[in-house]
């Protein structure tokens, strides 16, 4: 287990085809102002950062080493008070070398994406296990 | 609230602080320095911090929020502002792995308007020379 993406409480809660989708759920220690019930975006980033490296491994039936080269959030509005956020990523195209994922993250009830996350990782084979 | 936070140490040449205004800050370990007359962002280690346990290293995103908040701040700070500027986006490039330690972040203003900003953002460890991630932000300033 991941011990930051604990620590944030995610959870994978259902896999839709090619998706994975990742819950937050709301906790007030992530509160950016206390009382507000809208989460920090810093743990909106981690949420996707966290999302896309998942739907990476699920590109492979063994397990890879995989580094984020660079990551894109585009933070559309801000997430419903006191509300779940999920993220629903979906796989752009897998190269020898890297991988290509986007995600977008919806809160509460809300249909339309609050944020979106695009990301490139690299990966290479594990030589040994440890 | 933050305004309030930032002009009390506005008197200090160099100071150290808990940025436990806020809870996610707070959470995150997060801390505000000032030294030479530089502002930055601490983020002290804690094992909650790890992203991939062997060998140990810092969770990119923790990287991202910790620049995030770096380039807040100095918003914040360069022209006392009353209110929390609202990101817009974050585009991060991850350079080297962080190590489980504590982390800075530093970031300068490109370009400041009248409603909106860009800043670049760096996060590094034991050599300021050796960043292990770098950021590009916008922020909307106006309310």
């Amino acid at each position: 287990m991941i011990p930051h993406a604990q620590k944030l409480g995610l959870r994978l809660s259902d896999q839709q085809g090619e998706s994975l989708i990742i819950e937050m759920p709301y906790k007030a220690e992530q509160e950016a102002v206390s009382g507000s019930g809208i989460v920090a975006n810093g743990a909106i980033t981690t949420l996707l950062d966290t999302a896309l490296g998942a739907a990476v491994y699920d590109q492979f039936e063994t397990f890879r080493r995989i580094v984020t080269l660079d990551l894109r959030v585009d933070y559309f509005e801000k997430p419903q008070p006191f509300s779940t956020i999920v993220v629903k990523t979906r796989c752009l195209k897998v190269t020898d070398q890297m991988v290509f994922v986007q995600g977008d993250a919806y809160s509460g009830e809300g249909s339309s994406p609050i944020a979106h996350g695009i990301a490139v990782f690299s990966y290479a084979e594990m030589e040994t296990n440890k | 609230m933050i305004s309030a936070y930032l002009s009390r140490l506005k008197e200090y040449a160099s100071f150290d602080e808990s940025l436990e205004i806020s809870p996610y800050a707070k959470m995150m370990g997060f801390r505000l320095r000032r030294q030479d007359g530089n502002l930055m962002t601490a983020m002290t280690f804690n094992s909650n911090h790890i992203g991939s346990p062997y060998p140990p290293t810092l969770h990119g995103g923790t990287v991202a929020s910790l620049m995030e908040m770096a380039a807040l701040m100095q918003l914040i700070w360069d022209k006392d502002m009353g209110h929390l500027p609202k990101a817009i986006d974050i585009t991060v490039d991850y350079l080297r792995s962080g190590k489980p330690e504590d982390t800075y972040a530093r970031a300068r203003v490109f370009r400041r308007g009248r409603r909106f900003a860009t800043l670049h953002a760096e996060a590094w460890q034991s050599d300021p020379e050796k960043p292990i991630a770098s950021a590009m932000l916008h922020f909307q300033l106006s309310e």
